[in-house]
């Protein structure tokens, strides 16, 4: 088995998103940087490895989510529903362009899917 | 939750009113009235306060409180987005708003996960289901 659409990024969901950016930093060398439209905390990948972010998450269990990178999402949705997954999040276009949604697989884990801007 | 703790002191007490309800929580009747009955909302303040009054735990007092400040700032974040000229970038609204970046994202993340609020393009947000509280 291989991996066709990759895991491009991954996702912070916690209660103080200041105090888990403090944390990464002085754990691991993370630098966050919110310069951008929604203020999201994003976490370049420096050489290896993979890039994430940090989001404030209003309720429920602090998590970290992982984004496979598809080459449609309308398309993903639809693949995933037909597969008994729910759509938590339907697409939205963030203002950098790329284009996200979230699903809960059968198993309970919540995925997202992203089409970066082309 | 106050619909709760009123049926459960009545069970106790089938005397016991909505005025000394009220009289407990200090606040007045009618404002109780209508809380109790969905005609008016909770702030975080008036939440706080009541947790206070009934000696709510401080891990549920927060909850709760953080709750109603949610609530509320999705309820502000809906009718900007419904106004002419909205600009779809969480800075400028947490500006306008006066709030902290990370409580517009919050909120936003639950108005994007309600469908309440969908984002259409880079430059449009639209309030896609009813601005009334779910």
């Amino acid at each position: 088995m291989t991996l066709a659409d990759p895991v491009v990024h991954w996702q912070a969901l916690v209660r103080d998103p200041d105090r888990a950016a403090r944390f990464y930093a002085a754990c691991f060398g993370w630098t966050a940087d919110d310069a951008n439209a929604l203020g999201y905390r994003a976490i370049p990948a420096a050489g290896r490895g993979i890039g994430g972010g940090i989001w404030p998450l209003p309720d429920g269990t602090p998590m970290v989510q992982l984004f496979v990178e598809v080459p449609s999402v309308d398309d993903a949705l639809a693949g995933a529903q037909a597969n008994g997954a729910n759509v938590v999040i339907p697409k939205q276009v963030l203002p950098d362009g790329d284009e996200m949604a979230v699903i809960v697989d059968p198993e309970g884990i919540a995925w997202g899917l992203m089409r970066a801007r082309g | 939750m106050l619909h709760a703790e009123f049926e459960r002191r009545r069970l106790r007490n089938r005397r016991f009113s909505l005025r000394a309800f009220a009289a407990l929580l200090g606040m007045d009747s009618s404002t109780l009235s209508q809380i109790l009955r969905g005609r008016r909302r909770m702030s975080a303040r008036m939440t706080a306060a009541v947790c206070a009054r009934l000696g709510v735990p401080a891990r549920e007092r927060d909850a709760l409180v953080g709750e109603a400040r949610t609530r509320a700032h999705e309820r502000r974040i809906l009718r900007q987005v419904a106004r002419a000229g909205f600009v779809a970038r969480s800075r400028p609204l947490a500006r306008r708003l006066r709030l902290r970046i990370d409580d517009v994202n919050a909120a936003l993340a639950r108005l994007l996960r309600d469908g309440r609020v969908q984002m259409l393009s880079t430059s449009c947000w639209a309030v896609t289901g009813s601005t009334k509280e779910r």
